[in-house]
């Protein structure tokens, strides 16, 4: 079932991964004219920008140093997104998707337990984007090492570390939505919000106060705060995302046991 | 023996939308049980019921003398979907060598046998069959591990007269091979021919299960016999089972209840040259059954 599902998943994984690298070939490749115009892109000319745009790309100091470069453009905002939407499409594919289309009902009638069969989806899911994660992380630590972006693999590896749980994460809660209600505008909803909000709550939304305390359930708060890049493994906040992922799974699995599928 | 389906008041309610209502049904080893009922009457929602798709409001349900909660029960049964969905890029085969390998293996030959016998191609994509050759792959994909029951909705769906008769053929090997088939239809004359029993539906409820042997005998036949020289009316008038009497010189015409033998013996004295006896249609009795047993209940109702 598992590899069932990893099959079904291949395409459109792959094109993912290729669409990442690709990003990141070009994003990294221009780096090296960068370092060379401190004066274009130093402090500052960022300082130009308007200040809540500012706070929304996550500060954007120290644009060209190589770990400040790779922060702001990388890991600060495209990245994490662009994984969280593969993860996403993905995860829908696990339940909502082919319960819509009406494929799922053969595949409950068959000898497989209802429990494990959102298990083994979900363990397909996690591989997957492990695999992406993978293949982007060594595009993202070529790269680096060509530009001379001069941070080290292991500051690389813990940010991307970050970036598989921050998305499977969202997966997660995307299969978690798609199981228990076989909804998937719904799931895309939910997870499109989250993130979004989540997002501005952890960038704007850190100077007002009154919103300030809503980052706790922020998952780009576990996901940044730690800065792995400068800091190396945040590994309290990792264990938040895995274990919220964990509850998740296991909600998706209890919910999907109990329901009517296809109606 | 115990009952192969054994539901007791099975009831659902989909929100306030009735499905179906208090179904009560026995269905025994080795018996073809035909399911019919016009659209929207709860044959797939019983068919759902019965596979765990969905679960009962009220009352409940054993299949296999389990239940189909139960993966290894689920193992046992074969299923042909109502509205059958196969998409993507993947051939037919690699689908069915899947679902073969979920239900612990299935030999190559025994797919590629079906394959043949219902004219089906297997290398096409399944996005790209049509809806008759989708339901080939989906009767396949019931039949292939040789199910102790084989629950149907709406087999013959999309399938043209050859193949159609070909299925037939399957499932009356299933029965001789002592094996249980459901199949819903919404008409009796697509089932009547491989059926033990029927059984209909209506607006959520079973309102008739009959023997479809005694529903023949039952049955109302139209008779013409032309003999070689004109015969006595009161030879004929007044026989048993004889109605709708017409003597016209050399030609009887009447209809038959039950059994046509008193007829046949009073026509064995004289010389037939010609003998037309229509097919008796159980449709239409059957739809007398019911109608007969919708005026009772009004009766009762009033009473
Ligand atoms: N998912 C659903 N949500 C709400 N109502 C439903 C749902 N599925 C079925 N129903 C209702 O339940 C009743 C029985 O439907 P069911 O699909 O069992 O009929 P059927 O006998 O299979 O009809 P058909 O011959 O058209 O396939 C209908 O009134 C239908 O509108
Ligand atoms: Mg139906």
């Amino acid at each position: 079932m598992i590899a069932k599902s990893l099959r079904d998943y291949r395409r459109s994984l792959i094109g993912w991964a290729i669409g990442l690298s690709a990003f990141m070939m070009m994003y990294l490749g221009v780096y090296s004219s960068i370092k060379q115009s401190p004066d274009l892109y130093g402090a500052q000319a960022m300082a130009k920008f308007p200040g809540a745009l500012k706070d929304l790309m996550g500060g954007l100091q120290d644009f060209t140093s190589g770990a400040g470069y790779l922060q702001s453009v990388v890991y600060q905002l495209f990245v994490p997104f662009l994984f969280i939407a593969c993860a996403m499409l993905a995860a829908n594919r696990a339940i909502a998707q082919p319960e819509e289309a009406g494929t799922l009902e053969l595949i409950v009638t068959l000898p497989i337990d209802r429990k494990r069969l959102v298990l083994d989806r979900f363990a397909a899911l996690a591989l997957g984007l492990l695999a992406v994660a993978a293949v982007t992380l060594l595009v993202t630590w070529v790269m680096a090492e060509a530009v001379g972006i001069g941070v080290t693999f292991d500051r690389i590896l813990a940010a991307h570390t970050g970036v598989l749980l921050l998305g499977l994460f969202f997966g997660t809660v995307t299969l978690a939505v798609g199981a228990a209600t076989g909804r998937r505008a719904l799931a895309t909803t939910v997870v499109g919000g989250w993130a979004l909000l989540g997002y501005v709550v952890v960038t704007i939304g850190k100077s007002v106060e009154a919103i300030a305390w809503l980052k706790w359930v922020s998952p780009f708060h576990y996901y940044a705060e730690g800065q792995p890049l400068y800091q190396g493994l945040p590994v309290g906040d990792y264990l938040v995302l895995a274990g919220a992922t964990a509850v998740l799974a296991l909600t998706a699995v209890l919910a999907f046991d109990r329901r009517d599928v296809g109606v | 023996m115990t009952a192969v389906v054994q539901a007791e008041g099975l009831t659902k309610y989909y929100g306030k939308r009735r499905g179906l209502e208090d179904l009560t049904l026995e269905i025994q080893p080795g018996e073809v049980f035909g399911y019919l009922g016009p659209n929207g009457a709860g044959k797939t929602t019983t068919i759902r019921l019965l596979l765990d798709v969905i679960r009962p409001t009220r009352g409940h349900v054993r299949v296999l003398g389990g239940g189909s909660r139960e993966a290894a029960v689920r193992g046992r049964i074969g299923y042909l979907p109502g509205e059958l969905a196969l998409e993507g890029r993947e051939r037919a085969r690699d689908y069915l060598e899947f679902l073969g390998r979920v239900r612990g293996g299935v030999p190559r030959a025994r797919v590629d046998a079906l394959a043949e016998r219902l004219n089906a191609d297997l290398s096409v994509p399944m996005r790209k069959l049509s809806k008759g050759n989708k339901q080939k792959i989906g009767l396949i994909q019931a039949f292939m591990h040789e199910p102790e029951l084989l629950i149907l909705d709406e087999p013959t769906g999309g399938l043209d007269p050859l193949v159609q008769q070909e299925f037939l053929t399957m499932v009356r090997e299933v029965r001789t091979a002592g094996r249980t088939v459901l199949m819903s239809s919404h008409v009796l004359a697509e089932v009547e021919h491989v059926s033990d029993r029927v059984g209909i539906v209506r607006e959520g409820r079973l309102i008739a299960v009959e023997n479809v042997a005694a529903l023949r005998e039952k049955a109302v036949r139209r008779i013409e016999l032309h003999f070689d020289a004109p015969v006595p009316a009161e030879e004929f008038a007044g026989l048993p089972g004889v109605r709708d009497l017409r003597v016209t010189g050399a030609a009887v015409r009447c209809t038959i209840d039950g059994r046509p033998d008193a007829l046949i013996k009073a026509a064995a004295r004289h010389t037939v040259v010609h003998l037309v006896s229509a097919e008796p249609d159980l449709e239409e009795i059957f739809l007398t059954y019911y109608s007969d047993e919708e005026r009772h209940d009004d009766r009762q109702e009033s009473a």
